[in-house]
């Protein structure tokens, strides 16, 4: 917020040289005189003299007064209309929401310069039919605000509390509900002042606006025109001013509404990684060396509150034809450390350590060895079907896009259909050309591991493959993951929160908590004796036949962070 | 459909009922400023009935409705000539004014958008977006000014008004462009930046998808949809510039029509104006959703149902 008002600083600076115009102006904006007319910036005239002689810098400062004032007025009607118009909308509802909502859309789909210019035309131009010309369509966004806020506050509990406590609905409506709709509507003004100052200086450029002598600057350029190439005094300065004003106005809203990536000028570069050793070492190549040996992995993400440890030296290993589960609570660092190895977390994550792919380091590897590990080396399913399939993009393509590069449209596309029937989906020629919300979240899934097949990959990551997914058809997605690791002799690597879930798939079991591994071991020596204390809360809460119906649920309870021994 | 006409009637009504709520609109008074003071009685007489100035508002105004629908939109006060008449002959060059902006701002604007939120090395983002802010913040009239001073005035390349060829054209264009190309890539950019966060543009990575791949088959399509509504409103924008524009550089059309009509108060022009204007400003916006929903195939799936 702080560089909120930073950003916002030239706008406050301008209101308040306009409120102190008066004391401020070195002479009367309108004190003429013709002796000293056009006069370029001296000692007794900073900026100078306009063709009849008055001095510039008066002028302009006093014009700051005359746009903030007519903003102010304005503003002020826009947002006293606009917030109580969409602040009772939402609050009553039923066919005055209707209405509110319909005149709001009606009056945002105006062109709203237009209707100003029509309005003073048919009216005539005098000060109270400008402001009526700009303030009739500007309470549109307000309102809309305002319905938001107030409808985001009668579906939360505090809302629910104060009725059920008896508060007197006007009470309500103006303790509690204007001001949660006031909020927003104050923040979108600091950006609506820019468009106001635009608007007048507009009209008044037209000749339509505020009329001589009182200086505004839009007016000040019209009358600058015969002077343009003979005095640059006359136009810059008030074309500097409004631009100020709507600039500021624009970097505040910048700051409040973009995504914090794109706020910064430059991007930041994590530290460089360490030089990849892409020496493949002949010990590696056995037929028993891991396809994917992961070596003190650490991710650390570079986020405006500082940097965050995600994974903290973790170390896992699969081979191929082996079934690996990773199992931690969500932000364990579980799914970052699957990701990680792939350079697939973007830019602001800073991975070290050593993940090596049939022996290719990956960690610090180019973007063209890591696109060709990516599929062909390394299938990933992802965690949430319905986000990880583009819905603008048929199944079809989205299939073949891991397929090996070379293969003529019909090859392609006959290998998709055979992908897509391996993975169990029923009629799969019908599928190629349909879109992915046609789908269920199960076919998804299915679709999303024949796309992380197509490439042939050696290992297969799947992360929580079936969070998403209702129990039935968990379970036949992870018998159809067994199946194809064992058919295709892939080295399974299967992420989830659910010990339970994998207990009966995984070979080896791979405990993370805080970003960190704390168990590791064969899965039936794991379930039958773990010795951290966090694992045996896991195992405990694995539903068994035989216990008692009443155990207490402990996955994750903080104790064990004091117990632990680290 | 059924509210763009909604929005066009309230619109014009408005318009309508404010020219008869304004005095200096009797019949005695438009005589005179059509047949100068000495106008007659049956002068006024024939204005007041061909107006139907004796009817409520609302019969007036379904006067001038169904005359409008046929084409007759009154005539001039200003120069007494068929409103209609005057629009068909300025319509073209205002046409030929925005189409010509429409297309560099969305060109440009895109290819900003999309370069400040791919590419993720150097000063070049930046400067884009530092250039993106001031383009949407110079007001265009002063905008004008700068380039008739740097190009006209001291360099001597390019007229400051006129229609003759390509020379002429280039700083009415620009200015009106600037302004919808920097919000138009504002926009873009966000939109891009957000949809490269998405979940499948990961997945496409991860089967091996290039990232130049990516942001034209995943994050674009779906980061235009987002920008489309926006993209339109701006492409109005430069509609409704031409009000500004043509008047600056002296360009014959439309808006600078409409803007001489305001300020002779020549009522029939301003309500035909306003209404040619809404009725562009509207289909421009509209037809953002019409393509929204031939390109999202879950859009168009609910559309046949």
């Amino acid at each position: 917020m702080r560089r909120g008002l930073l950003l916002g600083l030239p706008l406050l600076l301008i209101a308040l040289v306009g409120a102190l115009a008066p004391w401020l102006a070195p002479a009367s904006p309108n004190a003429t005189d013709l002796t000293a007319s056009l006069q370029p910036p001296s000692a007794d005239h900073w900026l100078g003299t306009d063709q009849l002689g008055r001095d510039q810098l008066s002028r302009i400062v006093h014009a700051a007064r005359t746009s903030m004032a007519m903003a102010a007025v304005v503003m002020a009607i826009a947002i006293t209309v606009g917030v109580s118009v969409g602040a009772v909308g939402a609050y009553v509802g039923g066919v005055v929401d209707r209405v509110v909502t319909a005149a709001v859309e009606l009056a945002l789909s105006v062109p709203s310069l237009l209707l100003a210019l029509a309005i003073v035309g048919i009216r005539g131009n005098s000060l109270p039919n400008l402001i009526f010309a700009l303030s009739v369509l500007a309470w549109a966004p307000y309102a809309r605000i305002a319905r938001g806020a107030v409808l985001g506050y009668r579906r939360s509990a505090a809302s629910d509390a104060l009725v059920g406590l008896g508060a007197h609905p006007l009470r309500i409506l103006f303790v509690h509900v204007v001001p949660s709709a006031a909020r927003p509507s104050l923040v979108f003004a600091s950006t609506d002042v820019g468009a106001v100052v635009l608007a007048t200086a507009g009209l008044s450029f037209l000749g339509l606006g505020i009329t001589p002598p009182t200086p505004e600057w839009g007016q000040m350029l019209v009358e600058s025109r015969p002077y343009l190439g003979t005095a640059w005094w006359l136009w810059l300065p008030p074309g500097l001013a409004i631009t100020a004003v709507a600039l500021s106005g624009n970097l505040v809203s910048e700051h409040v509404g973009v995504p914090p990536e794109l706020r910064r000028w430059r991007m930041r570069r994590p530290s460089a990684p360490r030089q990849p050793e892409r020496v493949v070492l002949p010990a590696e190549l056995d037929a028993d060396a891991p396809l994917l040996a992961v070596r003190e992995l650490r991710v650390r993400f570079d986020t405006p509150g500082g940097e965050v440890v995600a994974a903290d030296g973790v170390d896992y290993e699969v081979r191929a034809g082996e079934v690996l589960a990773v199992v931690g609570e969500s932000g364990s660092g579980k799914t970052v450390s699957s990701l990680a190895p792939l350079g697939l977390l973007g830019e602001q994550a800073l991975v070290e350590g050593s993940a090596r792919f049939r022996g290719t380091e990956l960690v610090g590897a180019d973007e063209q060895t890591l696109r060709m590990v990516r599929g062909a080396g390394i299938g990933i399913v992802f965690q949430d079907p319905y986000a990880a399939l583009n819905p603008l993009r048929r199944i079809g393509s989205q299939v073949a896009e891991g397929l090996p590069l070379g293969l003529s449209k019909d090859d392609a596309r006959e290998r998709v259909v055979e992908l897509l029937g391996s993975v169990g989906l029923p009629e799969p020629a019908s599928l190629v050309d349909r879109y992915p919300h046609e789908l269920s979240g199960g076919m998804r899934q299915r679709v999303l591991i024949a796309a992380a097949l197509a490439g042939d990959p050696a290992v297969l990551i799947a992360d929580e493959p079936t969070t998403a997914l209702d129990v039935t058809t968990q379970a036949e997605v992870l018998t159809l993951l067994q199946k194809l690791g064992r058919d295709r002799g892939l080295a399974l690597v299967l992420v989830s929160h659910d010990l339970a879930v994998v207990a009966d798939l995984a070979d080896r079991v791979v405990v993370m908590r805080h970003g960190r591994v704390v168990e590791t071991g064969p899965t039936a020596d794991v379930l039958a004796g773990p010795r951290h204390p966090y694992t045996r809360d896991l195992v405990a809460a694995i539903p068994a036949l035989g216990r008692t119906p009443g155990t207490r649920f402990v996955t994750g309870v903080d104790h064990v962070v004091e117990e632990a021994p680290c | 459909m059924l509210t763009a006409v909604a929005v066009l009637l309230v619109v014009t009504f408005a318009t309508f009922a404010l020219v008869r709520a304004t005095p200096g609109n009797t019949a005695s008074s438009i005589a005179v400023r059509q047949a100068g003071p000495g106008a007659t009685q049956e002068q006024v007489d024939r204005i007041r009935e061909e107006l139907k100035l004796d009817d409520s508002v609302v019969a007036q105004y379904g006067v001038w409705l169904s005359r409008a629908v046929s084409g007759d939109l009154g005539r001039s006060e200003k120069t007494g000539r068929p409103v209609a008449e005057e629009i068909a002959e300025k319509l073209p060059r205002t046409l030929f004014l925005a189409l010509g902006s429409t297309l560099i701002a969305v060109v440009v604007g895109f290819a900003a958008g999309i370069v400040s939120a791919a590419v993720r090395r150097g000063p070049l983002p930046g400067v884009l977006r530092l250039l993106a802010l001031v383009g949407a913040s110079v007001p265009a009239f002063w905008m004008a000014f700068l380039l008739i001073v740097v190009f006209s005035e001291r360099l001597g390349l390019l007229p400051t008004s006129g229609q003759a060829g390509p020379a002429s054209w280039v700083m009415p264009w620009v200015v009106l462009a600037v302004p919808a190309a920097a919000t138009i890539s504002r926009v873009v950019a966000v939109a891009l930046a957000e949809a490269l966060r998405q979940p499948y543009v990961t997945a496409a990575r991860a089967r091996g998808a290039s990232v130049r791949s990516t942001i034209w088959r995943d994050a674009l399509p779906n980061a235009a949809a987002a920008t489309l509504n926006v993209t339109a409103l701006q492409v109005g924008m430069v509609l409704t510039g031409t009000v500004v524009v043509e008047t600056v550089f002296a360009w014959p059309g439309l808006g600078a029509w409409f803007v001489a009509s305001v300020e002779f108060r020549d009522n029939w022009a301003i309500l035909a104006g306003v209404l040619v204007f809404a009725v562009g400003f509207i289909l421009i916006t509209r037809t953002a959703d019409v393509v929204q929903t031939v390109g999202d195939p879950r859009l168009r799936e609910e559309r046949i149902r």
